[in-house]
Parts: structure tokens; C-alpha cells; sequence
């Protein structure tokens, strides 16, 4: 391939079809239906034979989607429905950055077939605060900084919430162990139990 | 990841006839935690999954009468939590417990965990792909390619049960324990069910280490079921690895003892993370019979256990390991009280 | 001009990352997004036969294969910093290097087109590891304080002994990820890093573009600890589909992919001797260090940034050289050179203490430093003593029994008791900042600097709050993006002292700016918002230009340029580094001899703290780096094949939440104001140093053995 130097690259074709600008900010609070209708349709279709229709739950509400079956559940909330809050860290259910909870109870999205959610509670970060209202969990992050670059940090207090609920806030090698699953390389672990031991102590419903 | 069918069937029956509907590549899948994760890597190619985690009935924990009965899909959680489980055999809770995290023991069920594949870096790390793109040979994965980690970086490889095929580790902690309980599955199949030890699930590497299990393709594990001891409450999983929690074990032990005061009737005494298979240790087994539980008979069991084990180029460390680990079980579970 | 402590203040972005609101490169949403994937290679050396793309071509979705011909020639060298990554070339240097990048419909479809490619290569021989034949050393320049051939010779006692610190990756969770939309002739790349004028600099190279058609844009990192500190790899690639797509591409580099194509620390070797004086004084150090190092890397084997620095030995003499194989490059990673220096150092001066009957803590205070001998300059500021005492005051080191393996509990658990001290840099680059506060409430700093949880952001929010009458709530801080201000690279703990003094500066010049306005009435009643709203201005702004010590123009027109403008820690009228002091209990198990650490007393000096909560997070998180890094991390290279075998973070092994026990902090808290007006120096990379030597200490004395090589695992203490 010839280049001028400075130049565009030859080879370049612009398609027009590609409008719109870049959306920066636009993490979704809340999903409404109509929303995720709406991020369904503007996502590419899969191909045709290898689709799945399926209709879980997300932080309360219905998001009916059309799947190929290789999606991740993780996949699924980041690249489809706009939930970005979960993330991807490994991909292979080995450092917990991408924990939510299905049915109640924390799961690696990961390694989870979006296939399986079909019909099933999904709660993400994203569903944890009531409005403004941070989620008890929320605001002790923030009291302990627990957390630094925070990449880690929502799937840490998926995390923490659901080790709370089950009853493993106990004291502070249980939660370390049960917290253990997430993996944060910034090393925010010690702030990260005392936020947890807040809240246990505290005995708020979470 | 190569694109699949996907069915989810509502009834055990319903599994195995969609297996035999979908034809060539079929495979069940229950909580995905490994077959997913080899998908993702490029090892494992299934044409037709069949999800069978909406088979309902299949999650019981039954803990009355003289057996212990864990329908295939509970949760591995549901198990390590359950309160008999956890008080009257520790070693079944604590095999769970200390597997995996809180998020993939939600997920898996403690029937598929049965099945979790090895962790051998050279058989994980070779099928290029999206994967680190570092093709390894790997007779499990592609048979008669070879054998890299012979002669290779072998810290975390097998020393017992190994062959001149394949030195991959058994990658579990639960079927250490029910090895060590004696437990045993309830298969069901086209040809109908049937029951099986869980050490007989499992196959020796010889020079077919891609042939791991003794399932049949098309048969589900419906049931694990554990025969009621009073062993139970005198057991232990200890577990070694590389860091605290959340990583394979370098050794492990399940033990339970029988014990009349401090002398004991009979030791059970499985070992995990240094064999190619769950691995009973009945010569350990039988060093300890009738002899009192002391520092030094705890020690000569561990030895007794590791009898045959044959080092690598950087593994002979796991025998003195595993010789420890399975002395250290045996103390910690007889300080244990049976009432 | 005022240098008092600061206050406690939440981390200012701390509720956008409760909420899963905080947007990370990959997380932005792009309308008619591609997906990527790269095909890595699977030989170590050699070269790309042919790339085969029919069978990726048939899978359902996949719309591009790009390969080496889809890419201009590699630019000519151009000065200054280092050359641009190449793109995807046929030559292999080392194993995982792309070969094809796979574009799709969606992110599955990318995955099976890139899995479907099978190159054919002409692979050659290579050398895999530093131990093997055909390594190539290549010595650099010395660092030379005094004579220490002849100090040696006059010393009476001596310790000898070689020290090893493993390959190792930075694993922060964030994944390196590129995502790349060319539109209307502009390209504008989302991606975590570290630099993202480096990222520009190479998309502007590699790609023929000029400065007006490139944006970076990295406003949240996550983690970077240097991995994202360069140019990376698959940058260029993805932007290069993107243009010849014409529709925008996002990739994000599968976790084994990224330890072969990332950066890492390299394996490091440490031969030191340390001679000490009749009086158990050290007077000189000979210290060879050598490093694994790629055919063309640059990360520079400077091994004697630190260990001068610490205890005032004149005579030092320090040799270094890199050892070139095939592998990828080499760099940064957290404390690059000083924590692996202060590993070897620090136990080498633990040794020498044992071997003269000294308490470890009494023999570092024996010696204070006051010259850097290398450079023969005074230090600005040195509190390392102090940062002892302290430390050992809130660890209870007076009740440390001298001798080694003294402390066993009734369960046979044996327990040590150590210390280690580190080093690092202060370093500096200037800063062109502008400062607008609004009428409507509203306050905006743009500057140069990279927010990956350091918590820079926190900091420079600390001073403009402090120096002016705004709203908090209304504060945005613009960095990490090339299109708000002139960027510079954010590593080496320069970040913080580069971007508070000029917030400072920034905050007095607004002040300035507002008194001219009011042109010396009264102040209206209110903030400063209020006042502007009351004077009927919209807003006002300034811009100002800040230096460190001894740097002029040239240095702020590299700046301009995207370059590397950064000076230190040897300054004109002095050497400048940040200190700190470790305490470490350690536990050691009876039989199977696992090595806990439930407690850490870390103090700091780094100069004045800006910003409290967020300082006393980066030492606690450069404890568990050290923890991690001397119990746990390694990255292994099977000879035979190249490449890293434990790719992934099940078997690249870090600390884990159950790894960590308590970890109390503290800081000196003086400031250094020859350094800069605030009197602030670095923190991130010092709190790691002398750490992992603090480990090594305590497992000694807990049992009697030295271990010289890290990682220590169960194998070497059965």
C-alpha cells in the first residue's frame, strides 16, 4: 500500500450510514424497557440460525434481547444493554471485577451463558443505589476508601453486598476469605473489609 | 469460540434424549464454570449444548436416613453451607469451601464439579487462538502430540499416578473428599441408570490422557451420594496452595478418622493437588490402623501416602508437601469432637 | 505562599466509582461499533510465512482481516523517546506477537474469525531466558561515589551474596483495551493510558497524521502501575481498522495476550558486597546488577537510582548491565528499578547488621545520610530516620529479641520481626494549566496528568479548594486528554508534584485575575461564583506554565511537542528523593510453612501530604505490591518455547484479599520546599520499596533463613 507521507491513508472509505457522534457519559442509572428496546435495535443483529430470544430481569425491569449463545452474560450488560458498571478483567472467572448478582446470589459474569439469565433476576451495580441514595456499601467504600482506581470496585461491592447477606461478614478473616474472589491490584484490601465491617456492625439491611 | 445449539430441557429424561437428537459435538452443561471457561480458550468445541440447570428436582440435599444424597445441580455453595454437612462432616464442607470463590461456587453445581478439568498450564495455554497464542504439544488435548510439561516446567505437576503421556493434575477438591467417604454417583443415561464409585470416574492417564472419565458421553450424573460414617465428624480438608485462598491446591488432604480415644479404627485418607486422579491413600490408610494419632504416626501416614510418588525436574517439593499436609489433616481432624 | 498540612477529604472520585459510573476506555459507548481481535503468533523468532484469511472471512459477521501489508512501513527514527510500537509486521521477535487483527459485527464473531486463523511461519532459533546460551550483555555506565576499592580494602568486616527478583507482570484489572472512531479526518482513540500524548505521538507516526487529526482520550484508568505508561501495541492496529473501515473498532486484548504484548518487569540479578569500619559503620558498597532485557529494549538496567541514597556510604561503586534475548520489551513497572534494588539492598544491610550483632533498626540509624555521593550534592530533604523512629515506635520494635528464630508460638508457628527502608525519585515536568471558574457555579482545571487511582485528581482538587472560595460540587478536572491540555506521561510518582503546583499557581493567578476585576472594591458578599455573578462576569480564566527546579523553556516546549519533559531526582542545587520505612511481622507455619504477614507499619516521607485519604490508600497499596511481589508473583518461561506459561491470573499468582492482614500508616509530613512551593514529593512508587526487604528480614529472624531470591514459596523453607 502507497501512503503519502502526512497524508490520509489511501483505502479509506467513510461509510455515511455511520452517523452520530460519540456518547461519553452515558452510563444508564436505571433501565427502562424502552431503553434496552432501544440499545437492542441499534445492536447488529447475530447471525441468522444461531440466536437466542430471551427475557431476563435487570435491575427490576424486563430487557428482552436477541442473543447469539456464545454472549456472555458480562458481554451482554456491557456491549448490548449499556451496563458498563460490571467489568471485564479477565474473562475467565479468575479475578471477580465483573460479579453481579443473578437471582439473588453473586456470580462471575464471565463465565456466565447470557443464555442461562433467561427469565432470571440480574442486579448490577447499577441497581444497587435507590436514586440518589447511595447503597449502604456505597457510601462505606467511600468512607474507607476502598478503592483507588476503581475498576475493581463494582464488582467488589457486588461482592460485599451479597457476603453480607449470607451471612460471612462475620468478622475479618471471614470476609477476607469470602472476599477473596476479587481480585484489586491496587491493593485496597484492608479498606476494603473495614468498609464491609462497617456495615455489617452497623446491622443495616443491605 | 465456535458457535453451538443450545437447548435447556426441563426434565433429566428430556436431557438425554436431546443428547441424542443433537448428534456429533453434543454436550451437557450444568454451571459452565469450566466447560465455558475451555470454550473461551478454543479446547473445548461443543457443537449442541444441552443445559441442564433447569431440570427440575435435580438441587435436593437429602441428609436423613443412613446416606447423605446431593442431587447433581445443588449449588456447590447450598452444599458447603448445609448445617449437617457442615457439622457432621467437614471434610465434604470444607472441600467445597475452599474451592474456587464464594461467585464460582454459586454457579457451579457439585455434580459438574465432578468433572472440572486440569489446570496443567501446558494443556490450558496451548491452543493458540484467543488464547496467549503459545502452542504447546498436549496429549490430553490434541493426542499423540506430546507431552510439554515433561521436561518441562513442571512445579505444579503431578507425582503419583502420572505417565510417560501425561503428568496433569486432578484439579478438584470435593471428589478428594467423597474419595475419601467412599461415595458414589447416580448416572442416568439412554441405557438407563446406574451407580458408580467416584474414585471409578475418574481414569489413569496411561497413553490415553484425553480419555479422562468413565462417563459415557450421553450419561448425567443425577445424584452424589455419600454413606453416613461417624468418621464424618472427625474429618478435614487441608488444603496448600500458593496463596491463601482462591488458587488450586500444591497438595490437599481429606481424612476422617474413626477413632476410639486416641487410637484409631480406621482412617480414611484421600490426596489432592499431587496426583493425576483422586487419590486414596490406603497404604496411609493402613499404617494408621489400630495405632494411637500422634505427631510421629500422623507423619509416618503422610509418608505412607505418598509411597510411589516419583518427582520431576521441580516438583519434589509436593511429596515432602503433601506429606505434611496429610499429617497436619490427620491432627487437625482428630482434635475434632465427635459429640 | 502557604505549605500546612491539608485536611481528610473523601477521594474526589470516589462516588462516580461506587456507582459503576466512572467511564474507563472500554466502557464508552460508540454507535455502530466493530469488534477486534488479535491473531497472536505462536513461534518465538522468525518470520510470518503466510496469513491465511479465507476461513476467518467465512465466519458469519467477520468483515476485515488486517495483516502486514495493510500497514504503512514503520516511520524513520525520529528524535527524541522511544519509536512508536510497530503495527503488524512479518517479522517475529517474540511469541504472542499479532499477526492479523480480525474486525467483525460482534465481539464473538471477531473471537471465531481470529481463531480460525492458522499463519504458517519460518521460525529460527532464539534464547528465551537470561540463563540461556546466546544471551548478548551489554554493560551501561557505571554509577561511581568515591573509591569503594579502596574503602573496601580498609573495611574489617564484609557480606557478599547475590539476590534475584523474578519476571513479573503488572496485571491491573483494567485490560488494555484501544477503541478507535475516524471521523470527519479526525481520529479520536479511547484507551487506558498512562501517556496519552504517547499514545498520540505514535498513532501521529505510525499512522502519517498530523497533531490536529489525533485525540487521545484516558480521563479513568484502570490501574496502570506503568503497563500503561508507553505507547501500546495494539493502539495503531486498531486505529489503522478503523480507518480503512471508515466504522469505529474497539478492542479489548484478551488477558494472555497482554502478558506477551505488554510491558513487564524484567528478571533482575543483584551481586553485592558491602564492606563495614572497625566501628560497624558500612563505608563502601560494589554492586553489579544485571537485567533481562529484548533485543531493542531501552528500559534502563538503573538499579542505582536508590541504594546511594539511603544510608550516606561515600564509597559506592555500581556496575549494570542489560542481557539481551528474545522477548518483548521490558519497562516499568511499579518501583521499577528501586524495588527490586531495595529488596537486594536492604537484605544485604540486614545481613551485614546480623553478621556484627547489631539490632537491624539500631545499625540503620547509625547512618545518616546528607550527600548524594553519586552526584556530590546535598539532599533537599531526608527523613528517613524519622520515618524509623516512628515506625518503630508504632510496631513495638523495642520488644524484638536480637536473635533469629527466638519467637515460636505453642503451635510450633514461628514469628519474625523486620525491617526494610526504601528510595525513590523526586521528579518533576512542567505543566501549562488553564483555570476557568464560572458565574453559574461551575469550575474547570485542565492540565496535563493521568487519574489511574493514585488519586491526582484528589489532590489537585485539595488545593484549588483550599486556595479558592469555589464549589466543590461544581469541579471538573480535566486531564488525560490531549485535546484540553498539553499531556505528559504520569509514572514515576511525578504526577502529583507536577499538577498541585500548578493548581497552586493557577489558584493564586485566578485570585490575581479577580481582584484586577474588582479593581480593589469591596469584595461582593459569597464565593467566588457569587462574586462573578455579582460583577455580571460570565467567568474568568487563566493560564499559567509551571517548572520544576532548574527547568526553562525547553523543557515546556517538550512538553508541547508530547515528549518527555521530566527532570530529577538530581536537580541543580540539589538531590531530591521520597523515603520510607517498613515494619513486618511475619508467621511462619510448623510443617507446612506457609509465610503470613498479618502486620505491616509502613511511614512516609514525601514531603507535604496533599491529599490524606488517598496517600495513606497508595502506601497500603504499595505494601500489598510488596507482599505480592516477594510471596507470590512470578512469570515463567518454558526455554524450549518462549512466551510466558502462566498467563492468566489463576496462575500468575497475586495477593488476594486473604493474603493481606493489617496495614497501619503514617507520614512525616514535612515539606520539602526546595523541591517545589507546596513542598510535595512522590508517593506511589517509594510506598513499595524496602517492603519486600522488610519481608525478607522477618522471615529470617522468624526462622533463621535467608532467602535471596523472590518469590519465597512454601518450596523454599520446607
Amino acid at each position: 500500500m502507497n501512503e503519502e507521507e502526512g497524508g490520509a491513508p489511501a483505502g479509506v472509505t467513510r461509510r455515511t450510514a455511520i452517523g452520530g457522534t460519540v456518547a461519553v457519559g452515558s452510563a444508564l442509572l436505571l433501565l427502562d424497557a424502552e431503553r434496552v428496546e432501544a440499545t437492542v435495535q441499534s445492536s447488529p443483529p447475530p447471525r441468522a440460525g444461531a440466536t437466542l430470544a430471551i427475557r431476563p430481569i435487570v435491575n427490576g425491569r424486563a430487557a428482552p434481547v436477541t442473543i447469539d449463545p456464545r454472549t456472555s452474560l458480562l458481554d451482554l450488560l456491557r456491549e448490548r444493554l449499556g451496563l458498563t458498571g460490571a467489568k471485564k478483567g479477565c474473562d475467565h472467572g479468575q479475578c471477580g471485577a465483573c460479579t453481579v448478582h443473578v437471582d439473588g446470589r453473586r456470580v462471575a459474569s464471565c463465565l456466565t451463558l447470557a443464555a442461562k439469565t433467561d427469565g432470571r433476576e440480574v442486579t448490577t451495580i447499577e441497581g444497587l443505589a435507590e436514586g440518589d441514595a447511595l447503597h449502604p456499601m456505597q457510601q462505606a467504600f467511600i468512607d474507607h476508601d476502598a478503592l483507588q482506581c476503581g475498576y475493581c470496585t463494582p464488582g467488589q461491592i457486588m461482592a460485599a453486598v451479597a457476603c453480607v447477606r449470607e451471612g460471612n461478614a462475620t468478622d475479618r478473616p471471614t470476609i477476607r476469605e469470602y472476599m477473596s474472589g476479587n481480585i484489586c491490584r491496587c491493593g485496597a484490601y484492608a479498606g476494603i473489609v473495614a468498609a464491609i465491617e462497617d456495615v455489617a456492625k452497623k446491622g443495616r439491611r443491605v | 469460540m465456535r458457535s453451538f445449539g443450545y437447548t435447556r430441557p426441563d426434565s433429566a429424561q428430556a436431557a438425554v434424549a436431546a443428547f441424542a437428537a443433537a448428534g456429533e459435538g453434543a454436550r451437557y452443561i450444568a454451571g459452565g464454570t469450566t466447560l465455558y471457561d475451555l470454550m473461551k480458550l478454543d479446547i473445548e468445541r461443543p457443537a449442541h449444548l444441552i443445559d441442564v440447570t433447569a431440570i427440575r428436582g435435580l438441587d435436593a440435599i437429602e441428609t436423613g436416613g443412613d446416606r447423605l444424597r446431593f442431587g447433581a445441580l445443588a449449588p456447590m455453595s447450598e452444599v458447603a453451607t448445609n448445617r449437617t454437612v457442615l457439622r457432621d462432616y467437614p471434610v465434604l464442607a470444607e472441600s467445597l469451601a475452599k474451592a474456587a470463590s464464594q461467585q464460582l461456587r454459586n454457579m457451579a453445581t457439585v455434580g459438574g464439579n465432578l468433572f472440572q478439568r486440569t489446570r496443567c498450564l501446558y494443556f490450558r495455554n496451548g491452543a493458540g487462538g484467543t488464547s496467549a497464542g503459545t502452542t504447546y504439544p498436549c496429549n490430553k488435548r490434541e493426542p499423540g502430540s506430546g507431552c510439554a510439561a515433561i521436561g518441562g516446567l513442571d512445579r505444579g505437576q503431578a507425582v503419583l499416578g502420572q505417565s510417560a503421556s501425561c503428568t496433569a493434575v486432578s484439579p478438584g477438591d470435593w471428589p478428594i473428599a467423597l474419595v475419601a467417604l467412599d461415595a458414589y454417583v447416580e448416572i442416568l443415561g439412554a441405557a438407563g441408570t446406574r451407580s458408580l464409585p467416584v474414585a471409578e470416574l475418574y481414569r489413569l492417564p496411561g497413553n490415553t490422557p484425553h480419555l479422562e472419565f468413565t462417563l459415557a458421553p450421553d450419561e448425567i450424573v443425577t445424584a452424589i451420594v455419600v454413606p453416613k460414617t461417624r468418621a464424618g465428624r472427625r474429618s478435614a480438608y487441608h488444603k496448600i496452595r500458593d496463596r491463601e485462598s482462591y488458587a488450586f491446591a500444591l497438595a490437599s488432604a481429606a481424612v476422617a478418622l474413626d477413632m476410639d480415644n486416641d487410637t484409631v479404627r480406621q482412617a480414611r485418607i484421600a490426596l489432592g493437588g499431587v496426583a493425576t486422579r483422586p487419590w486414596r491413600a490406603t497404604a496411609a490408610e493402613a499404617a494408621l490402623a489400630g495405632q494411637r494419632l500422634t505427631p510421629d504416626t500422623a507423619a509416618a501416614a503422610g509418608r505412607a501416602a505418598l509411597t510411589g510418588a516419583v518427582p520431576g525436574r521441580h516438583n519434589g517439593f509436593k511429596i515432602d508437601l503433601a506429606q505434611r499436609t496429610v499429617a497436619d489433616a490427620l491432627l487437625i481432624a482428630a482434635k475434632r469432637t465427635t459429640a | 505562599m502557604t505549605s500546612a498540612p491539608f485536611p481528610d477529604r473523601p477521594r474526589v472520585d470516589a462516588r462516580e466509582k461506587v456507582l459503576g459510573q466512572a467511564q474507563y476506555a472500554a466502557d464508552v459507548a460508540v454507535p455502530g461499533l466493530l469488534y477486534a481481535m488479535l491473531v497472536p503468533a505462536t513461534i518465538a523468532k522468525g518470520s510470518v510465512r503466510s496469513v491465511p484469511v479465507d476461513a476467518a472471512m467465512r465466519v458469519a459477521g467477520v468483515v476485515r482481516v488486517l495483516t502486514a501489508s495493510d500497514f504503512p512501513p514503520p516511520p524513520a527514527g525520529g528524535a527524541g523517546g522511544p519509536p512508536p510500537p510497530p503495527t503488524i509486521t512479518d517479522q517475529i521477535a517474540y511469541r504472542g506477537q499479532p499477526v492479523a487483527l480480525v474486525v467483525a459485527e460482534t465481539l464473538e464473531a471477531a473471537i471465531e474469525g481470529a481463531e480460525a486463523i492458522r499463519p504458517t511461519y519460518a521460525a529460527m532459533a532464539f534464547v528465551a531466558t537470561i540463563e540461556g546460551d546466546g544471551v548478548e550483555p551489554q554493560p551501561v555506565e557505571p554509577s561511581t561515589g568515591g573509591d569503594a576499592d579502596a574503602a573496601m580494602a580498609r573495611a574489617v568486616t564484609r557480606h557478599e551474596a547475590e539476590y534475584v527478583s523474578p519476571a513479573q507482570h503488572h496485571n491491573p484489572i483494567e485490560m488494555l483495551s484501544t477503541t478507535a472512531v475516524w471521523e470527519g479526518g479526525v481520529l479520536t482513540v479511547y484507551e487506558g493510558t498512562q501517556g496519552s500524548n504517547m499514545a498520540k505521538g505514535a498513532l501521529m507516526r505510525t499512522l502519517r497524521l498530523s497533531a490536529d487529526q489525533v485525540v487521545v482520550k484516558s480521563p479513568q484508568i484502570g490501574g496502570g502501575f506503568g503497563q500503561k505508561g508507553g505507547a501500546q501495541r495494539q493502539t495503531a492496529i486498531v486505529a489503522r481498522a478503523a480507518m480503512l473501515l471508515g466504522r469505529p473498532v474497539k478492542l479489548v486484548v484478551p488477558r494472555g495476550q497482554i502478558f506477551h504484548n505488554a510491558t513487564f518487569r524484567p528478571k533482575n540479578r543483584h551481586r553485592i558486597e558491602i564492606g563495614a569500619d572497625a566501628e560497624g559503620r558500612m563505608i563502601a558498597v560494589r554492586y553489579d546488577a544485571d537485567q533481562q532485557q529484548s533485543r531493542q529494549g531501552q528500559f534502563p538496567p538503573a538499579y542505582h537510582e536508590s541504594p546511594p541514597m539511603m544510608y550516606g556510604i561515600a564509597d559506592y561503586h555500581g556496575t549494570a548491565a542489560n542481557l539481551r534475548i528474545d522477548t518483548q520489551a521490558p519497562g516499568y513497572m511499579r518501583a521499577p528499578t528501586p524495588h527490586p534494588s531495595s529488596f537486594a539492598f536492604d537484605s544485604a544491610v540486614d545481613e551485614m547488621a546480623v553478621k556484627l550483632g547489631i539490632d537491624p533498626l539500631a545499625f540503620r540509624l547509625k547512618h545518616r545520610a546528607t550527600r548524594d555521593p553519586i552526584d556530590d550534592k546535598p539532599f533537599s530533604t531526608h527523613f528517613l530516620h524519622e520515618c524509623l523512629t516512628e515506625g518503630a515506635r508504632r510496631f513495638g520494635w523495642d520488644k524484638r529479641p536480637l536473635a533469629a528464630g527466638a519467637t515460636v508460638r505453642p503451635d510450633g508457628t514461628q514469628v519474625g520481626w523486620g525491617v526494610g527502608c526504601g528510595a525513590y525519585p523526586a521528579n518533576v515536568h512542567p505543566t501549562i494549566a488553564t483555570l476557568r471558574i464560572g458565574a453559574d457555579g461551575t469550575t474547570r482545571f485542565a492540565a496535563a496528568g493521568h487519574e489511574m487511582g493514585q488519586g491526582i485528581r484528589s489532590t489537585i482538587e485539595q488545593v484549588l479548594v483550599r486556595e479558592l472560595a469555589i464549589d466543590p460540587a461544581g469541579l471538573e478536572i480535566a486531564i488525560g486528554d490531549t485535546s484540553v491540555a498539553p499531556q505528559h506521561v504520569t509514572a514515576g510518582s511525578w504526577g502529583t508534584a507536577s499538577a498541585v503546583i500548578a493548581a497552586e499557581r493557577a489558584a493564586a493567578s485566578a485570585k490575581a485575575a479577580m481582584a484586577d476585576l474588582l479593581a480593589g472594591r469591596t469584595p461582593p458578599a459569597g464565593n467566588l461564583h457569587r462574586q462573578l455573578a455579582t460583577v455580571r462576569r460570565p467567568s474568568i480564566q487563566v493560564e499559567v506554565t509551571t517548572t520544576g527546579p532548574g527547568q526553562g523553556a525547553k523543557e515546556v516546549e517538550r512538553l508541547r511537542q508530547g515528549g518527555m519533559a521530566v527532570s530529577g531526582p538530581v536537580y541543580p542545587q540539589f538531590t531530591s528523593f521520597s523515603y520510607i520505612a517498613h515494619f513486618v511481622e511475619v508467621h511462619v507455619e510448623p510443617r507446612t510453612r506457609r509465610i503470613r504477614v498479618p502486620r505491616v507499619v509502613s511511614v512516609a516521607d514525601c514531603g507535604r501530604v496533599i491529599s490524606p485519604r488517598t496517600a495513606a490508600s497508595q502506601v497500603r497499596g504499595g505494601v500489598v505490591w510488596a507482599i505480592s511481589a516477594c510471596l507470590r508473583e512470578a512469570t515463567e518461561v518454558d526455554p524450549r518455547y518462549g512466551g510466558w506459561l502462566n498467563n492468566d491470573l489463576a496462575d500468575y499468582v497475586v495477593a488476594v484479599n486473604a493474603d493481606i492482614g493489617e496495614i497501619d500508616v503514617a507520614f512525616v509530613d514535612q515539606p520539602d520546599n526546595m523541591f517545589n512551593a507546596l513542598g510535595a514529593k512522590g508517593l506511589g512508587e517509594v510506598a513499595m520499596t524496602g517492603c519486600a526487604a522488610a519481608v525478607a528480614n522477618a522471615v529470617y529472624h522468624a526462622t533463621g533463613k535467608r532467602l535471596r531470591e523472590m518469590p519465597f514459596r512454601i518450596e523454599n523453607l520446607l
